[in-house]
């Protein structure tokens, strides 16, 4: 079942974009357009970007990362059991080296689980999804069995400065998400790697048999998944002060769903950074914008399933349009010059 | 014949199933008691209903995440229902088969209508179900559910006395989900629709061409998932005797996770009732077996993990070495 392209170009999404500003404009203008409202969506915005970047990745090669979660929580376990092994038990005092130690311990942890989903995928030829459903729940354990289902605090001010700390009046987190888009942008779109990516999701044997090593291609496509799980790992280390088993765990369905409304292709091949940036904001918006008119929260939730429905209905309804205008056109073409077309262009 | 045996996933499974019960079993006899075997089947008997649907949308080719909040959903529905208007223990199940049937429909509709993979619309569906239950219900928990559901989930055949005072027995709630399967085998082995959901799954193209109505087909398909969610919500409210808005979310990929270790493949085609049956037994055992052993429950994440990778490489491993036995040797004329 090869569904139709949906979403190919961003134009329904800045439609919904603006939309949403307009509608925010009028129901709420004095709270909504403040400097204090863009700020604190900066600091919400990073966490589920970095999660939907990481989903992003594996669906180019038709693949999924069902472990995203449970390696960031693992990431961060990771990293605070590291600190402890070098500062003793009183971790938010540790000094900036030995957090960088501790981070990049957690990095490097993040990658070997990237690297792993990879190989199994790569060099056993396993679906993705039963790779990463069964990594993910492995992890999901370790974790649980590490830390017992408690809550590990207590983070130094150089991790938490990660999460909420401010450089030229802007937050950091933010500005880690801006430089991150844009280097995924470029490795996607300018580099062999990047369109090999492409390539592989859109036919992997033409891939082969086109000089590409698609083996080390996946391997490196879940190294790079997990490194913005290890990304979101850090911001939200940063914010929350905290490590837990289970954190963010509802964020899976919602970083497969930014995938969707950024027009990222389930079966590989196609999506682009701007389109999944464009849909992170929205979905923030929406999220906001609940917020400030004080509604329930988990409306956000029902609205984010109701934008990705309409805009399959209304892309459906478009497509549909123009396959009536093309075959009319060819009728009428056939009509008025019966001997220059054949059958075969109404294909 | 043997040989064929030891190719199926099921086998594998089995083995593993009685390999473990036989440990268990050495380690602490009480686990093949009467008052245990039920006891675990009775805990698992929604995550078994719910397998069954999971099996019919895999084999159809796709994965479906919104069972899970249509369970939820139906669940609260039904009792809210009963206590306004009451009615006994029929009409819940007959309420929530219709509310399910509904809910299935509505992904059925938009899946086959719009044309778009099973995972984008359930997901959304899914958001939407919980989103909209959370929102009218402002995520109240029912603690005084009607006593005709604890009346239900209290039957038991073939009652006995306990050492300790209480009574034990065979709950009504492995039977439903016993019927579950049959009819789930029934459907998929002796129905035209069942030979239309394996054609589907197998190639939509080639099986429209052939004269199945696909639409009529899917349709069938979320319908039958939305009625088995449903009752698997009634099942639940019987089982844990109150509402918690969101205890039912959440399992979606562990049920996932059971009817693939049962041998049902994710690219559509293939699945069997029986294997999802030992799916879902084995992660019961191993649930009630951590118990048994006084191993940490913190450790049945790690082990369903560590056994859903073990299951995968072997048989991804054999089908490559089958591969090799069956390179094509070229032969020069």
């Amino acid at each position: 079942m090869k569904p139709l392209r949906f979403f190919q170009s961003n134009r329904s999404l800045y439609i919904i974009l603006i939309a949403i500003i307009i509608l925010m404009a009028i129901l709420n203008p004095t709270r909504f357009f403040t400097v204090g409202n863009f700020i604190s969506m900066s600091y919400q915005i990073p966490i589920i970007a970095f999660l939907s970047f990481g989903s992003m990745i594996a669906f180019l090669t038709g693949g999924i990362n069902l472990a995203i979660i449970s390696t960031t929580n693992f990431t961060g376990i990771i990293t605070i059991l590291t600190l402890r092994a070098i500062s003793g038990q009183a971790t938010y005092e540790a000094s900036v080296s030995s957090s960088i130690i501790a981070l990049s311990v957690g990095l490097i942890a993040a990658l070997s689980i990237g690297a792993l989903c990879g190989f199994l995928i790569g060099y056993l030829e396993i679906p993705a999804f039963l790779v990463s459903l069964g990594i993910g729940t492995l992890l999901n354990g370790v974790n649980i069995v590490i830390t017992k289902g408690y809550t590990i605090s207590g983070f130094p001010p150089f991790i938490l400065d990660i999460g909420n700390g401010l450089l030229w009046g802007i937050p950091i987190p933010f500005l880690i998400f801006i430089v991150a888009s844009v280097l995924l942008s470029f490795l996607l779109t300018k580099t062999v790697f990047g369109i090999s990516l492409y390539l592989v999701g859109s036919n992997a044997v033409a891939a082969r048999f086109s000089n590409i090593n698609i083996r080390s291609v996946y391997i490196r496509q879940y190294m790079l998944s997990s490194l913005f799980a290890a990304l979101t790992s850090f911001v939200m280390m940063g914010q929350l002060n905290s490590v837990k088993a289970n954190y963010a765990e509802s964020y899976l369905l919602v970083s497969v769903l930014a995938c969707f409304l950024g027009g990222v292709d389930p079966f590989g091949g196609f999506g682009k950074t701007g389109g999944m940036v464009l849909s992170i904001i929205i979905l923030q918006l929406v999220s906001t914008g609940v917020n400030l008119l004080r509604l329930d929260p988990y409306l956000t939730q029902a609205m984010w399933g109701l934008i990705i429905l309409l805009l399959l209905g209304t892309n459906y309804i478009r497509s549909s349009i123009r396959e009536k205008r093309r075959l009319s056109a060819v009728l009428q073409e056939a009509k008025s010059n019966p001997s220059a077309t054949n059958s075969a262009s109404l294909l | 014949m043997f040989r064929k045996i030891l190719r199926q996933n099921e086998a594998y499974v089995f083995l593993l199933i009685l390999a473990l019960s036989i440990v268990i079993g050495m380690r602490n006899p009480s686990f093949f008691s009467f008052e245990n075997i039920t006891g675990f089947l009775k805990s698992y008997s929604m995550i078994g209903i719910m397998s069954v649907g999971t099996l019919f949308v895999l084999i159809l080719g796709g994965t479906d995440v919104s069972f899970t909040a249509i369970a939820q959903v139906v669940e609260y529905a039904v009792v809210v229902l009963i206590m306004k208007f009451g009615g006994n223990i029929f009409v819940a199940f007959f309420e929530a088969a219709i509310l399910g049937i509904v809910l299935g429909l509505i992904n059925g509709l938009v899946i086959h209508k719009f044309r778009v993979p099973i995972i984008i619309v359930t997901i959304a569906t899914f958001n939407i179900y919980f989103g909209m239950l959370y929102v009218i219900t402002k995520g109240k928990l029912i603690n005084n559910i009607p006593q005709m559901f604890k009346d239900f989930g209290n039957i038991l055949l073939f009652p006995q006395k306990s050492a300790i005072g209480g009574t034990y027995g065979l709950s009504l709630m492995p039977l439903i989900w016993l019927a579950a399967l049959i009819l789930g085998w029934i459907i998929l082995r002796k129905t035209m629709i069942g030979r239309g959901i394996f054609a589907v799954g197998g190639n939509e193209i080639a099986a429209e061409r052939i004269g199945i109505n696909t639409f009529a087909i899917k349709l069938f398909v979320f319908g039958f998932v939305g009625f088995l969610a449903g009752i698997a919500g009634v099942v639940h409210v019987a089982i844990v005797q109150s509402v918690v808005p969101n205890i039912i979310v959440g399992k979606e990929l562990e049920v996932i996770a059971a009817v693939v270790i049962g041998g049902a493949s994710i690219f559509g085609g293939r699945g069997t009732i029986f294997g999802t049956f030992l799916g879902v037994l084995l992660f019961a055992m191993l649930n009630n077996g951590l118990t048994l052993l006084r191993i940490s429950s913190y450790w049945y994440s790690v082990t369903i993990g560590a056994i859903i990778l073990i299951a995968i490489t072997v048989s991804a491993y054999q089908r490559l070495q089958r591969a090799k036995t069956n390179v094509k040797v070229q032969i020069q004329e």
